[in-house]
């Protein structure tokens, strides 16, 4: 088990090594290979590691190993060691089995791409550093897994890296996922200070016995660590480099901005549920947030016109969900409903792709329309997709969706708002997510489409950025000059296929009143939880009603205004401009930290530059220190002038004061 | 038995003076190379042989120098400097590597002054004497003297090198009278023959007044060198009239040594006076910080970036300092080593990425090279983010430790370091992303890395990554020293809890409450205790008494040790070898400070 659970994260950086080593020594397919069979790898040692430790006693099934002392020292014992129990291994298969499927749409996706090897280097690089988050026993290993992930993120969005656009999504993404790691930094000080360990295990022994009288502390520690999942799950206000970072390619988006890294944050919050459950106000701080974003990200979803984009905030929102769970207690929820969006929104972004590529790479929803006969597998995957987003039976989304607002109205008191929250969230989830389908496939075909329905694919003469309209080539740095769709790319279909299959039966793990697969497989993690939840039979029926009545309307009203009578959001638009402008303006969050964070540093920083290091510095200091040298220098050479006289009189001066001396000191 | 330091300390120095006097231009490139690789092999050879748990110097030569002044020719390595040591030879021999693929005007004269700097830099760090270190510190100035004034750009060098001579200078004399000063006053206030070694001068602690203004000098004279706010203005032109190579060594170690003479000199010898400046010196850390952040994402220099940056690290490292506790001190060793081994592969950087931008070292007049140079691409990405002290870096390590000590003695200051972190993230990026990414600049020529680069920049590179992978190397090693040296100071800014709060153990042959941490004392005085604080006394006269054993002093508040002092005030009860209240005539509990009866002194809990 030892051995298994190490290899997890030993062949993906493998992996990532030996394509960064080899690169161009063999050929670009050989890297696509090489990335996805080390992520197999990783996926059947997760696999083994699972079965292994499901054969231990339940209440040993939380097993540490370590590799050796990384930081031991003054107080800290930071060590290299990894914490395998079923919450890791649940993470760790969810996110070994997607990266591979993503891997192995990829070796079809970017097959132009002048940076092919380099790709799958990065793309092997970041399921080391996320399975190493996931994997970590200690906050400081968490920290570095958080991080390294953070970068490859950065690396992946500005893949691209002739983009200007890229770059600077990429530094955008970066810098806030720096803050993030930064109050997790800060929390673990906090904890530390009390708990005297960094070890998770060890931490949470300790929370009932060392932080009493210090709950302030604890509570703060917690906020903090909220800022590290915020920063990574794009929760409010720290989202906004999510939307940017659709400037990857597209199974970047799928992997990393929407199965794995960025429910980071949710993970980070069930780890720490024995910290959280002593500390209530930064879990209720955790769960409104979520609530929030939610439904924030909903409205924006409704008027983003970039296709990939709509799926961004979708993610956002359905983050927002995991987040408001797991904050509120209901772990299994939270936790289930990620490993459902892991399938049905990364099979959506592969179906994205899709269109993008039949597209020759434009993403704008304006320009799309009528692919339904042209491309009837991306049809599919993306309805079953946006079924299974939207919440309708018996797709996956439906039961953990349901299962995250049960728990919320089981707790009932203020949780009642969340619930509401929930509700509509969901009726906009399945608007947006209908309207993005309805306008992509139904309707006139667009010329791209009627090309592919006569088996050509569309290929565009010059080659531009899509953000900005600039020129680009197709070597190295930019975007390739062939494009791929599911259709004519039978590896794109198995890997799509794999996750559609998922996306509709994955919900069956947990069905109300039939089984709780999952609730016992990870109920050793959570075992020590305080917070019961025993929803009434009503109230389940209730929601399972209510949820699937809320998604079949959301279609409906997606399918009367952009398909039935496709008129009628001019008139919306028309009548409500307001509300257009503040959603479309995506609420202004980037105006709002432009103005607070990035112009007063940039004040600073032509302060500094302009006037105080000209006038102050190099004026003053130097112009004083120097000046002081000249006119001491001066005031030597007036002194030495020759007079014998004045030589006389300097000499007397000097015995008066030496005389005086000696008087006064005597 | 390990080869004398002499000979590490001497070898670049001798090689630089054997290069000068034997014709032939190759020779002095030749010897120069032989030279600090010989001084690498023996830092290595240090760094294995260090026994990390053995207490103080380790490897010391101690001869007199100059009897009638108490100098001594004193080396030695301990915790503190052993990697900084590791790290001088390590840069001077990438440098002098790196030199020697370029040509230069007076070739002889050129490594011989980079052997004399080598030698001054190690000598600085060697020295365990006073004097001694205030000779080397100074004579580092000499050799980068002519290095810039001879090697730099013709039209700006001379004003450069003025300025920062200047600015040294007045540190320089300000250090000479304030280490004089400690000698003298030390020597007069104890009635001790003058001694200028360093375990000297830590056993007598000056009043505290005296203390005060000669902190201040030797502060000044440090600050100057790291260089911090707001005495860095001979750093924007000293960094852009110094030839790359001897810039990777100027930035990469001398600023270090700065440093080290802090963790040297001033907290152990000034400890009332380090603390007592704490919070300035935290402060002036922090402003260095964030000025050094804000100017390194506006100017557009690449040398300057990496400047500014260094300003902002050094006040990382000046934190950790002055957080006086073992976390903070720890760290900042630490990230003393980090820094140098990240800042000198990014000048070689500079020095790269410029050839392939028509010469221009402006970030406006890069772009793209990453296209054709994916070794130097992947290269310039460990170093920044080394540079940005990212998780898994050991650089995140060292800034882990520093702001956690940071954390730990002022709150307020270590939030607002972080924000320092967050632009680290963004300069370094910056300067990434406008060199290596975007549009291809207009002169742009990319190439990738020549076999002779990648020869001085993979090992250093690779160091990066071996550190990151295992920090407790540097951490493990230094731990003692390092704690030993900050003690005195941190026990006056943060005394340790009363000592009723400790459980004390009592020693059952002589009836002595015996401090776990200590050797047992063989002597077996008494300890006065102060009746009105219950805390043993301090019969040295508002100083901390000394451990005759190991030379350390001791924490009062837990009443480890003992001074036989008959002259005390407090009466001792013969029995319990504990002192006598004088109103009650009972013995006094060490633990309670009240007066108790002997017998239940006994039955004090015993861990």
């Amino acid at each position: 088990m030892q051995t298994t659970a190490w290899l997890v994260l030993g062949f993906p950086l493998a992996g990532a090594i030996l394509i960064g080593l080899l690169s161009s020594r063999i050929p670009a397919k050989a890297a696509g290979y090489i990335g996805t069979a080390s992520i197999a790898g990783a996926f059947v040692s997760a696999i083994l590691t699972t079965l292994s430790l499901q054969d231990r006693e339940e209440d040993a099934r939380q097993v540490v190993f370590v590799a050796w002392d990384y930081a031991v020292s003054a107080g800290v014992d930071a060590k290299l060691s990894i914490l395998v129990d079923p919450l890791s291994m649940l993470m760790i298969l969810v996110v070994s089995g997607v990266s591979m499927l993503i891997h192995l749409y990829s070796v079809a996706y970017m097959e132009s791409d002048g940076g092919y090897r380099r790709f799958f280097a990065y793309l092997n690089f970041f399921v080391f550093s996320m399975l190493l988050l996931i994997l970590a026993a200690n906050f400081v290993l968490l920290v570095i897994g958080w991080a390294f992930v953070g970068a490859a993120s950065y690396l992946l969005i500005s893949f691209w890296y002739r983009r200007k656009t890229a770059t600077a999504a990429g530094i955008k993404a970066f810098v806030i996922n720096v803050v993030g790691d930064i109050g997790l930094v800060l929390g673990t000080y906090f904890i530390l200070k009390h708990s005297g360990t960094v070890d998770f295990l060890g931490t949470f022994d300790s929370v009932k016995t060392d932080f009493e009288g210090a709950n302030g502390d604890l509570t703060a520690g917690c906020l903090l660590l909220l800022v590290g999942a915020f920063a990574k799950s794009a929760q409010i206000p720290l989202h906004t480099w999510l939307p940017d970072a659709m400037e990857g390619p597209t199974p970047v988006s799928a992997l990393i901005h929407a199965a794995t890294m960025v429910t980071a944050g949710v993970y980070l919050i069930a780890r720490m549920y024995p910290l959280f459950e002593e500390a209530p106000s930064a879990a209720a701080v955790g769960a409104i947030i979520g609530a929030v974003t939610l439904l924030v990200a909903g409205t924006i979803g409704l008027v983003v016109t970039d296709l990939k984009r709509v799926i961004a905030y979708s993610t956002m929102s359905q983050i927002g969900y995991m987040i408001m769970g797991v904050s509120a207690g209901a772990y299994v929820a939270g936790l289930f409903h990620l490993m459902t969006h892991a399938f049905f929104k990364a099979l959506l972004f592969m179906a994205a792709g899709s269109i993008i590529g039949a597209m020759g790479g434009e993403q704008s929803l304006n320009k799309m329309g009528g692919f339904r006969k042209a491309m009837p597998f991306t049809f599919v995957c993306f309805c079953i997709g946006g079924l299974a987003l939207a919440g309708i039976p018996p797709f996956s989304g439906f039961f953990s969706k349901d299962e995250i607002l049960l728990d919320l109205g089981a707790e009932g008191g203020w949780h009642w708002a969340l619930y509401v929250a929930g509700y509509v969230g969901a009726l906009l989830t399945a608007v947006y997510t209908w309207r993005m389908i309805f306008r992509a496939f139904f309707g006139e075909a667009v010329p791209e489409a009627k090309q592919l329905e006569g088996g050509h694919l569309f290929h565009p003469t010059e080659h531009v950025n899509p953000s900005t309209g600039e020129a680009e080539d197709t070597d190295v740095g930019f975007p390739g000059p062939e494009h791929h769709v599911a259709e004519q790319a039978p590896l794109m279909k198995v890997a799509m296929g794999i996750l559609a299959f998922l996306a509709v039966v994955g919900g069956f793990l947990q069905i109300p009143f039939v089984n709780h697969w999952l609730e016992d497989f990870l109920d050793p993690t959570f075992a020590g939880s305080e917070i019961e939840i025993e929803p009434s039979d009503n109230l389940v029926i209730f929601g399972l009603v209510l949820g699937a009545a809320v998604g079949l309307l959301g279609i409906a009203i997606a399918y009367q205004l952009w398909v039935r009578k496709p008129e009628t959001p001019a008139l919306f638009l028309a009548r409500f401009k307001a509300l257009h402008t503040l959603f479309s303006r995506k609420w202004f969050f980037d105006e709002l930290i432009d103005y607070v964070v990035v112009r007063p540093f940039a004040f600073l920083g032509r302060f500094a530059q302009q006037t105080f290091e000209r006038i102050f510095v190099n004026g003053t200091l130097v112009g004083g220190s120097t000046g002081l040298v000249r006119a001491g220098s001066a005031a030597v050479r007036a002194v030495q002038s020759g007079y014998l006289r004045s030589y006389a009189a300097l000499l007397l001066a000097g015995v008066l004061v030496v005389g005086f001396y000696f008087l006064v000191a005597s | 038995m390990n080869v004398p330091l002499s000979i590490l300390l001497w070898l670049p120095a001798s090689a630089a003076v054997l290069g000068l006097l034997i014709p032939g231009r190759a020779t002095a490139r030749m010897l120069a190379l032989l030279g600090s690789a010989g001084a690498l092999g023996l830092a290595v050879s240090y760094v294995l042989d260090f026994d990390r748990g053995a207490d103080g110097l380790q490897f010391v030569t101690d001869e007199t120098w100059i009897r009638t002044l108490g100098i001594s020719y004193k080396l030695g390595i301990d915790g503190i400097n052993l990697f900084l040591i590791l790290l001088t030879t390590i840069l001077f021999t990438a440098s002098v590597l790196w030199a020697a693929g370029q040509s230069w005007e007076r070739e002889k004269l050129f490594y011989f002054h980079m052997g004399i700097a080598q030698t001054a830099v190690l000598g600085a760090l060697l020295a365990q004497d006073l004097a001694l270190f205030v000779v080397f510190f100074d004579l580092m100035l000499i050799p980068f003297f002519f290095l810039t004034g001879m090697y730099g750009p013709a039209a700006t060098r001379i004003a450069a090198v003025t300025k920062l001579v200047i600015y040294t200078l007045v540190g320089s004399l300000l250090m000479l009278a304030a280490a004089i000063a400690t000698a003298v006053l030390a020597a007069s206030q104890n009635g001790t023959e003058l001694s200028f070694a360093f375990s000297d001068l830590q056993l007598a602690r000056l009043a505290s007044g005296s203390q005060d203004w000669i902190f201040l000098c030797f502060a000044a004279a440090f600050l100057v060198k790291m260089p911090m706010f707001p005495l860095h203005g001979w750093m924007p032109d000293g960094y852009r009239n110094m030839p790359l190579p001897v810039l990777a060594v100027f930035s990469g170690v001398l600023s270090k040594v700065a440093a080290y003479g802090f963790l040297r000199v001033c907290l152990p010898i000034f400890p009332d006076a380090s603390a007592h400046f704490q919070t300035l010196m935290l402060i002036i850390a922090l402003v260095s910080i964030l000025y050094g952040s804000v100017m390194a994402f506006t100017t557009t220099q690449t040398r300057l970036i990496l400047g500014y940056s260094s300003v902002a690290q050094l006040g990382f490292i000046t934190l950790g300092i002055f957080a006086l506790n073992e976390q903070g001190a720890q760290g900042a060793v630490l990230q003393a080593f980090n820094h140098g081994l990240v800042v000198a592969p990014a000048f070689f950087l500079v020095g790269l990425l410029a050839a392939r931008a028509g010469g221009s070292e402006d970030i406006r007049e890069m772009g793209g090279i990453a296209r054709k140079a994916p070794v130097i691409a992947v290269l310039f990405l460990i170093v920044a983010f080394a540079n940005l002290a990212m998780p898994g870096s050991a650089n995140f390590v060292g800034e882990f430790y520093i702001l956690l000590g940071v954390f730990d003695a002022k709150l307020a200051i270590a939030v607002i370091a972080f924000t320092g972190v967050a632009m680290a993230a963004v300069y370094t990026l910056r300067l990434f992303i406008r060199t290596m990414h975007n549009r291809v600049g207009p002169h742009v020529q990319s190439t990738e890395l020549t076999l002779a680069d990648a020869l001085v920049l993979v090992p250093l590179v690779l160091a990066i990554v071996a550190l990151a992978l295992y920090p407790q190397l540097v951490l493990s090693k230094g731990e003692k020293s390092i704690t030993a040296a900050i003690a005195p100071a941190r026990d006056i800014a943060d005394p340790p809890p009363p000592a009723a709060a400790l459980p004390v153990q009592i020693d059952p042959a002589t009836g002595q409450p015996v401090d776990p941490n200590l050797p047992p004392n063989p002597s077996g005085g008494a300890v006065p205790i102060d009746p009105n604080t219950g805390l043993p006394a301090d019969s040295t006269g508002g100083q901390i008494p000394i451990d005759p054993n190991t030379g350390q002093p001791i924490e009062p508040a837990t009443g480890g040790t003992v001074t036989d002092d008959p002259s005390s005030a407090a009466p001792v009860d013969p029995q319990t070898g504990l002192p006598i209240d004088p109103q009650t005539g009972l013995p006094i509990d060490p633990a309670t400070g009240q007066p108790t009866d002997p017998s239940a002194a006994q039955e004090v809990p015993t861990p």
